[in-house]
């Protein structure tokens, strides 16, 4: 509470629409003589609004006996309910209707001082909490990021300019989060979980803070299950794993996006929830990504979270806060989650914009020295929860746009050494065709190896390991001309991998599809001009679906294969390629 | 009982009123309840009046002014000694691991101390085999040395540390005590895992403040892993295995609260006590007459720059440091060390021998040829280069590829197990390289491999297989 001169009376107003008589008012300030201990000098202001009740202010307390007072507390009583996880609410509901009553409740209002930018001041709000939610006229939210000695910073997720100096704010007593539920399941709904697709009300089974601490070491499990992308380049090279955060970074217009949304194309019918945050960017590509899971049916399982450029900076920077919690009320069910947050960078721009205007001062790159933080904290929350905690997970795709390919910015290295490997994306590979342009050099996954299947593991073997030998021996030749026979069939092995690893957007392959692939890539069969290994593959991949479909179903159900099924395949991808003729060496290719 | 209020937040950095008007000491703890819950703050600085301003050890959501806050009278303290083996804590010293907390009975110490006096200090002089090629022979390990691993985003800092536990900690025998500072949960539960099935845990403690906490314990829970080591080297004259994963964290947490605290802004935005921070750490992570700690310490490159201040003040502390390079990592050689940029105190004919230190030169200066011969094999091309040369680029392309060796704590994600390549057997290898016996052998046998008798067979293998 403010500190108040002792001596003097205390100034106290009351605003109603009639005088009050004189056992009232005598009433009232023997009650608040008792209340704050010292002499109280009531003023009375006739405010014809208040026909119902009356408002008492003193200093920065405020007794509400408005009408539209008691109806706010009636609905807050009533708002607490939908918090009774999953019961009947019917009862409870008779039950607070029948045992309500409106209380003169001492309530804290504040004062706005400064306004402007997103951000403002108030004044008063004595017992405001860091991280609270506060309420500003015309319904406006705000959120405490500072408590000074005699003010209060926060950020406002609304339109500033309904908010002007002097207007009042009142404390919620919560802070800062979002409703959550099964029903949020196919909706787009903005960073403070309000529907904005146009589909009606969402009933929410709970609500969760934005901000919540990440499970510590001994909630956690290694990961061990697979997260398949459908992408042959990341399923066989990069693969990811439930409870893996994996990060998605390369410049504008590499396919960043795609990635993820084939990602969740590919979630269809694995019990897979889908959550995309998207944060700054243009609404209607974001319209357009929705239109996209709709058609696909991927939207019955998906949760779009829309921030978008045009939303306050405060938006922008709780909406991945808001996502992740939603993702977390899933994975505290056991269920898996995955969430991609497109983009951060964008979300550090947002950040640093904030940190500005509340003054903080700048480091490097002008961002504030917590960026880091920022996103630590988020990123940390994507776990894979011990089975004592139910087993369930978050497995995060950020996404991270670089300018001109540089991955050692400031932005772009803070998050790699957060997540458990990268996904780099290069222009100069899009636009040769090679899509999804994945660099192998330098993408790397940390964890997700343990998380393959046997069938994935074995068929995979060293294949990034060896595209990353060719690339480089593909620039130490490219000036040479008398290479040895040696290096002459390296490289046009490393040629017709790249050829493999190439994939249209939104043709997800099945896991024995690409394990089929793999096999045979690794056993050196498709030794035929680069530009022809595809349809060549393909053709492999017909006849051994056709002649042992058992086994596909096998490698998909169970991701297992054994040695007698490797040998199958690979005697069935020997006989397809006999009949069409294309057994030959690649030396006689060559020379052709 | 000294009890004050919270009059002022920002973020991590709390102002604490104690109107009677004692204060508590500058690294005093204090503490306040929330919801029943205990958090700590610790005292930075006297702000003037009756204010003291402090960094919290845990989030600050849900703390509010006039709230209470006890003085503790002691800083933070961590119990130390056996009952610290086997278990895990955090950064106050409680436990972690989901089991009992440690008894009161058993002995704990301040976080805060002086480091050792000049006549107590020992000068390192031996090496310390780690069975990994590239270190071994270019940058050897003093025991009882500090070694530094220097490395961007995503090189494999954390990879080689665990290696380094896996091939050192469990040979060494002695106590080890691994410190997470700043880095992912994750990790920390692997490497629990980890220790438990492998049985090295009853020799180990560890100490956790990941990246999800808030910056007051990123920039203390270093400081709590190290006391823990100085009990060992201190009371029970022990030689102490200390693992910190990753000391740039401590100085960027530093740096998230230091303009918070009234500072201003130094170069890159970092704390103005940068320097004086590192070094009252560092000088605590020493050898002395008594016991000695060998320090291996991971310290991440901010935006790929080894010029960034954080990483510059580091090198000065240290005596043998790996550098890893984001242009080796590209080319698929991992350990992706960059040969050229590590180096060592010890790497001297009087202390490795005449023999590996001539070994290790003549390897540097090939890779420094084949560095310079690059441009111009990049324009001109091979043919252009006169014989020798060309030579020289074969053999330091062999080099590079040798220097390469499979992990045993990465052999769940390649497939590939592990090896451990004894100091003699590594030396053996290169002096075939450099001495042109290997120049028959193809270079991708050299690839990925332990000893030069595994490229024999590699290249034998390739041979037989007709395939790469």
């Amino acid at each position: 509470m403010a500190t108040r001169d002792a001596s003097a009376p205390l100034h106290a107003v009351l605003r109603s629409a009639e005088r009050p008589t004189w056992p009232q008012e005598e009433r009232m300030l023997s009650f608040l003589e008792r209340k704050y201990g010292q002499l109280v000098n009531l003023e009375w202001v006739e405010d014809p609004a208040l026909r119902d009740g009356f408002l008492l202010r003193v200093g920065l307390d405020t007794y509400d006996w408005s009408l539209e007072g008691r109806l706010r507390q009636f609905k807050d009583a009533m708002s607490h309910l939908e918090r009774a996880d999953g019961q009947d609410v019917i009862p409870l509901i008779r039950e607070t209707v029948r045992s309500w009553m409106p209380h003169v409740t001492i309530e804290e209002t504040g004062e706005v001082r400064t306004v402007g930018d997103g951000i403002a001041t108030v004044s008063g709000l004595s017992g405001a909490m860091y991280g609270e939610i506060l309420l500003f006229s015309d319904g406006i939210r705000g959120m405490v990021q500072e408590l000074r000695r005699d003010e209060v910073g926060c950020i406002l997720f609304g339109d500033d300019s309904a908010i002007e100096s002097g207007s009042a704010v009142r404390r919620t007593g919560r802070t800062a989060g979002v409703p959550v539920g099964e029903e949020f399941l196919g909706r787009v709904v903005n960073a403070l979980g309000a529907p904005i697709d146009g589909r009606g009300e969402i009933r929410a089974e709970g609500y969760r803070p934005v901000e919540h601490p990440a499970p510590g070491i001994l909630d956690r499990q290694p990961v061990n299950r697979p997260m398949e992308t459908g992408l042959l380049a990341i399923d066989a090279m990069f693969p990811i794993g439930r409870g893996q955060r994996e990060l998605i970074i390369g410049d504008r217009q590499t396919g960043k996006t795609a990635i993820a949304l084939d990602t969740m194309l590919n979630q269809k019918g694995k019990d897979v929830i889908c959550i995309y945050v998207a944060i700054g960017q243009k609404a209607s590509s974001i319209a357009q990504l929705v239109e996209s899971l709709r058609r696909r049916g991927a939207m019955d399982y998906t949760i779009v979270v829309s921030a978008s450029a045009s939303d306050p900076a405060p938006l922008q920077y709780i909406a991945p806060y808001a996502g992740c919690a939603m993702a977390e009320y899933f994975m505290e069910q056991g269920r898996d989650v995955l969430i991609v947050y497109d983009d951060l960078s964008k979300h550090a721009v947002a950040y640093r914009a904030l940190s500005l205007l509340l003054g903080r001062s700048p480091g490097r790159e002008a961002y504030p020295g917590d960026v880091f933080y920022l996103h630590s904290r988020l990123l940390e929350r994507a776990a894979h929860l011990s089975a004592a905690k139910g087993g369930g997970s978050i497995t995060a795709l950020p996404i991270v746009e670089t300018q001109a390919g540089d991955v050692s910015a400031y932005i772009p290295t803070n998050i790699i050494s957060i997540t458990d490997g990268q996904i780099f994306l290069e222009s100069e590979l899009f636009f040769a065709g090679q899509r999804p342009a994945v660099n192998v050099g330098l993408s790397v996954s940390r964890v997700g190896g343990a998380a393959q299947t046997r069938a994935m593991k074995s068929a995979s073997g060293a294949i990034r390991l060896e595209l990353a030998q060719y690339r480089e021996m593909e620039v130490f030749t490219q000036f040479s001309s008398d290479l040895d026979e040696a290096t002459k069939r390296q490289l046009l092995y490393g040629q017709g991998l790249m050829q493999l690893l190439r994939q249209p957007q939104y043709h997800p392959m099945a896991q024995h599809e690409q394990v089929i692939t793999l096999l045979c890539a690794m056993a050196h069969l498709l030794h035929v001009q680069p530009s022809e290994v595809p349809a060549c593959n393909r053709a492999i991949l017909d006849y051994v679906q056709a002649h042992a479909a058992d086994l596909c179903q096998d490698i998909d159900r169970n991701g297992r294969l054994d040695e007698a099924g490797r040998g199958r395949i690979l005697a069935l991808a020997r006989e397809c390629l006999e009949k069409r003729g294309q057994s030959g060496s690649v030396s006689e290719h060559a020379q052709q | 009982m000294n009890i004050g209020t919270i009059a002022q937040i920002s973020g991590p950095v709390i102002d604490v009123d104690f109107p009677d008007g004692t204060l508590p000491r500058i690294r005093e703890a204090l503490s306040v309840e929330v919801d029943g819950a205990r958090r700590v703050m610790e005292v930075a600085q006297h702000t003037g009046g009756q204010t003291v301003r402090c960094v919290m050890l845990s989030a600050s959501e849900g703390l509010c002014r006039g709230l209470p806050v006890v003085a503790t009278g002691k800083t933070i303290e961590v119990p130390v000694g056996k009952a610290t083996l086997g278990r895990m804590f955090n950064v106050l010293g409680d436990p972690i691991d989901g089991e009992a907390p440690v008894p009161a009975g058993e002995p704990h110490w301040s976080i805060h101390r002086a480091p050792p006096s000049f006549e107590e200090l020992s000068p390192v002089v031996e090496i310390l085999e780690t069975g990994i090629k590239v270190i071994d022979l270019l940058e050897p390990y003093p025991k009882g040395g500090k070694i530094g691993l220097f490395g961007g985003a995503g090189v494999g800092k954390t990879v080689l540390i665990q290696e380094l536990i896996h091939n050192v900690a469990m040979e060494h025998g002695g106590y080890s005590i691994f410190t997470g500072v700043g880095e992912r949960s994750r990790e920390g539960n692997d490497l629990w895992t980890e220790m438990r099935e492998s049985g090295v845990s009853a020799n180990t403690a560890l100490v956790f403040g990941q990246m999800n906490e808030s910056p007051g314990v990123r920039m203390r829970v270093a400081l709590s892993g190290l006391t823990m080591a100085e009990y060992f080297r201190d009371e029970e004259h022990r030689n102490v295995l200390l693992f910190i994963d990753n000391i740039f964290r401590f100085v960027q947490a530093g740096s998230e609260v230091s303009t918070l605290l009234g500072r201003m802004p130094s170069a890159v935005g970092y704390q103005p006590t940068l320097a004086t921070e590192m070094g009252e750490l560092q000088e605590r992570i020493t050898s002395t007459r008594n016991g000695s700690v060998t320090s291996v310490q991971a310290v991440y490159v901010p935006a790929d720059d080894l010029t960034d201040p954080a990483p510059a003040t580091t090198f000065a502390h240290l005596d043998a440091t790996t550098v890893l390079s984001r242009k080796v990592a590209e080319q698929g050689i991992y350990p992706a060390v960059d040969p050229l940029e590590s180096t060592s105190r010890i790497l001297e004919p009087e202390l490795v021998g005449e023999e590996h230190y001539r070994i290790a030169r003549r390897v540097q200066e090939i890779l420094q040829k084949y560095s310079e011969l690059q441009d111009i094999i990049a324009i001109l091309g091979m043919e252009e280069l006169g014989e020798e040369d060309r030579l020289t680029v074969m053999r330091a392309r062999k080099i590079q590829r040798f220097l390469s060796q499979p992990f045993h704590v990465a052999e769940k994600f390649t497939g590939t197990p592990g090896v451990y390549v004894p100091l003699s057997e590594t030396l053996r290898g290169f002096r075939a390289i450099i001495s042109g016996e290997m120049d028959e052998y193809p270079e991708a046998a050299f690839f990925n491999v332990g000893t030069i008798d595994d490229v024999k067979k590699k290249a034998r293998d390739m041979e037989d297989g007709g395939a790469l």
